[in-house]
């Protein structure tokens, strides 16, 4: 064993005596003082919030106790969180809230957690800890009072005495002084134990702040899928299109494919502010109350404006609409569009320009809509949209809204998308 | 010379723009475009490309699993272009050690992109030697086993090696060290055969690897 360990123990004892004091150290001295005359008065309180605690247990036999019980642990908690603030503004101690019972929502919920979370029964030993401290001072002021008292009325003074009684006088000041501060920086080093968060109130907060991040990261991933891959396609059709207008040696110039690229361009433009839309508006959502969609949201009477722009690109694209279809509520008929968006973009990507038939079916109080395409050009004989970037976000909002989405090839190599959404599930 | 290239992404879009870009070069030529990496490997085998721009997400089979593939069947060509819309350093290292000689973003400046794929087909240079080096470095394990993990190199070459996987051209090596590029040209040449790498993006992620160069 190296000689040097029973130093480097003492020395670690003192590096930790420090540091309980210095956690305990506060603002300065003018904190502690108040403090430590806070605890008489709050001492004496929490005899009192002892003595109603017991008083309404008692109180049992007769019927009110119950009440009386949640009253006394209500007024606990709340002399706990005051108590809290009192320790961080004079002792600069650092104590965590603890679990917020009244943000619970409805009437029993958050009873139910008064009695059970252990947040509450840590505030009652808190205060349990109060009356010891109050105690403490009490006893040291007291005693400290008394041979104060007895040096001066006890005792003749005469000139050879005066020097070692003046002497004592000031050992018992510093002496209580020093006890009455070790009584508040106890204090101190207790109180967030007692008041602080309790490990489960930790794991929940971690919980939700993971569930937060998960969260985030997947909207940063629908983001980079989404509205990074339309901007990219729409980038690179706008930089193709300037070339192609572009007169050159040996390169002739081709307006057919410029006007195409400006149909891709407002297509991929379009679902991306919709996405964007989207988006913001979750991000709102968690936020706080939300403010409404950005953007006025689209109606199944904006689908001629789409169609529209998709035939400037290229695609042969019919709508058909069955059935009444006026009063149809908003958010169905957002929904629908959003369909046949997500749809017909994504013919146009995987399967280049195929016949396509875009088509919204009223029955009953259901909504079909149904976006199908004949087998890919032998120019662009590439599978359907398998991954199907926006598809998820639609699945899952088609979910949320009751109804169903399906995704898959047609015997006669085509693709379907189809979608049934109840009228009444997003009214 | 003309350089062949193959054209691969999901999206028809990103295809149809880039080949118009692309064939605006006198010196390049698309020889094909597949949508999916299965696509890309048999159109691939059809067309004999020079370069092969890669998306990373595709849907039957991505990339990734693409770059490997064509790796495996032939050690010199094609060399593989990684395009990406973004700087995802997971997919991108990833991509690299599959065997992809560079990456480009997708909406990098035109000349940005032609001058990547003549880079890529020279092999005298890394592509954006800065960003390949730091994702090289950040990713690659350190393993720190020091210069015996890598086959015996001469001293010249040694030093060689350490230029190149700090991202210096052919042409900056040869200033550097007081060569001729030729020297310098068969002093990589030899490098990268001890290394059995079949392209400098590879050594440097051998040099990495290794423990020869440390991050």
């Amino acid at each position: 064993m190296p000689p040097s360990t029973f130093p480097r123990t003492a020395a670690e004892i003192v590096a930790r005596l420090r540091a309980v004091v210095a956690t305990a150290a506060g603002p300065g001295w003018p904190g502690r003082v108040l403090y430590a005359l806070a605890t008489l008065p709050i001492g004496v309180l929490c005899v009192a919030l002892y003595a109603a605690l017991v008083g309404s247990v008692v109180a049992v036999v007769y019927g009110i106790g119950v009440l009386l019980i949640l009253l006394v642990l209500a007024a606990v908690r709340g002399f706990a969180g005051l108590d809290r603030r009192l320790a961080r503004t004079l002792l600069a101690v650092d104590i965590p809230d603890g679990e917020r019972v009244r943000r619970l929502p409805g009437v029993l919920a958050p009873l139910r957690r008064l009695v059970v979370s252990a947040s509450t029964w840590r505030a009652l030993g808190w205060v349990g800890v109060r009356v010891l401290l109050g105690v403490a001072t009490l006893a040291t002021a007291f005693f400290g009072t008394a041979v104060l008292l007895g040096l001066f009325y006890e005792v003749d003074w005469n000139l050879v005495n005066a020097l070692p009684l003046l002497a004592l006088v000031a050992l018992d000041v510093v002496v209580t002084l020093v006890v009455l501060d070790l009584v508040v920086r106890l204090a101190a080093s207790v109180a967030p134990r007692l008041l602080g968060a309790g490990a489960e109130q930790q794991i929940a907060a971690l919980q939700q702040s993971s569930r937060r991040l998960a969260d985030r990261n997947k909207l940063a991933r629908d983001l980079h899928d989404t509205i990074g891959h339309s901007l990219t396609a729409s980038l690179l059709q706008a930089t193709a299109a300037r070339r192609t207008l572009t007169p050159a040696e040996g390169r002739p110039v081709q307006p057919e494919f410029a006007r195409q690229a400006l149909g891709h361009i407002e297509t991929n433009t379009r679902a991306a502010l919709a996405e964007l839309d989207r988006v913001l508006t979750v991000l709102r959502d968690g936020d706080g109350p939300a403010e409404g969609p950005a953007f006025a949201a689209p109606s199944l009477a904006d689908l001629d404006d789409l169609l529209g722009s998709l035939r400037d690109g290229g695609l042969p694209v019919a709508l058909v609409v069955d059935g009444e279809v006026d009063d149809v509520p908003p958010a169905v008929q957002e929904l629908a569009y959003r369909v046949v968006q997500e749809g017909t973009t994504n013919v146009l990507r995987h399967a280049g320009t195929p016949l396509t038939v875009a088509q919204v079916v009223r029955s009953g109080d259901t909504l079909d809509v149904r976006v199908v395409n004949e087998r890919a050009s032998q120019l662009d004989s590439r599978p359907g949209p398998g991954g199907g970037r926006g598809l998820a976000g639609l699945r899952e909002r088609t979910a949320a809204a009751g109804g169903t989405l399906r995704a898959e090839p047609t015997p006669t190599g085509g693709f379907e998308l189809c979608a049934t959404l109840p009228l009444a599930g997003a009214a | 010379m003309t350089l062949r290239l193959l054209l691969v992404d999901d999206d028809v879009l990103v295809r149809s723009g880039l080949r118009v870009i692309l064939e605006s070069e006198p010196d390049l030529t698309v020889v094909g475009d597949a949508g999916t990496g299965r696509e890309a490997l048999d159109v691939a085998a059809g067309t004999d490309p020079d370069v092969v721009l890669m998306d990373v997400r595709m849907p039957d089979m991505d990339g990734i699993a693409a770059t490997r593939e064509l790796v495996a069947r032939d050690a010199q060509r094609p060399r593989v272009l990684v395009l990406t819309t973004f700087e995802d350093d997971d997919y991108l290292f990833r991509s690299l050690q599959a065997g992809a000689s560079g990456f480009a973003l997708k909406r990098a400046d035109p000349d940005e992109l032609v001058d990547a794929i003549r880079v890529v087909a020279r092999g005298t240079s890394l592509v954006l030697p800065d960003l390949t080096r730091r994702l090289i470095a950040s990713h690659a394990p350190a393993r720190a086993r020091g210069d015996a993990a890598l086959p015996e190199l001469t001293g010249r070459e040694a030093d060689v090696l350490r230029l190149v996987a700090g991202g210096l051209s052919n042409a900056e090596i040869a200033t550097e060290l007081y060569l001729s590029r030729e020297t310098v040209k068969t002093h990589v040449s030899s490098v990268l055969l001890k290394l059995r790498a079949r392209d400098r993006t590879q050594a440097v992620i051998a040099a990495y690897e290794s423990g020869f160069m440390t991050t």
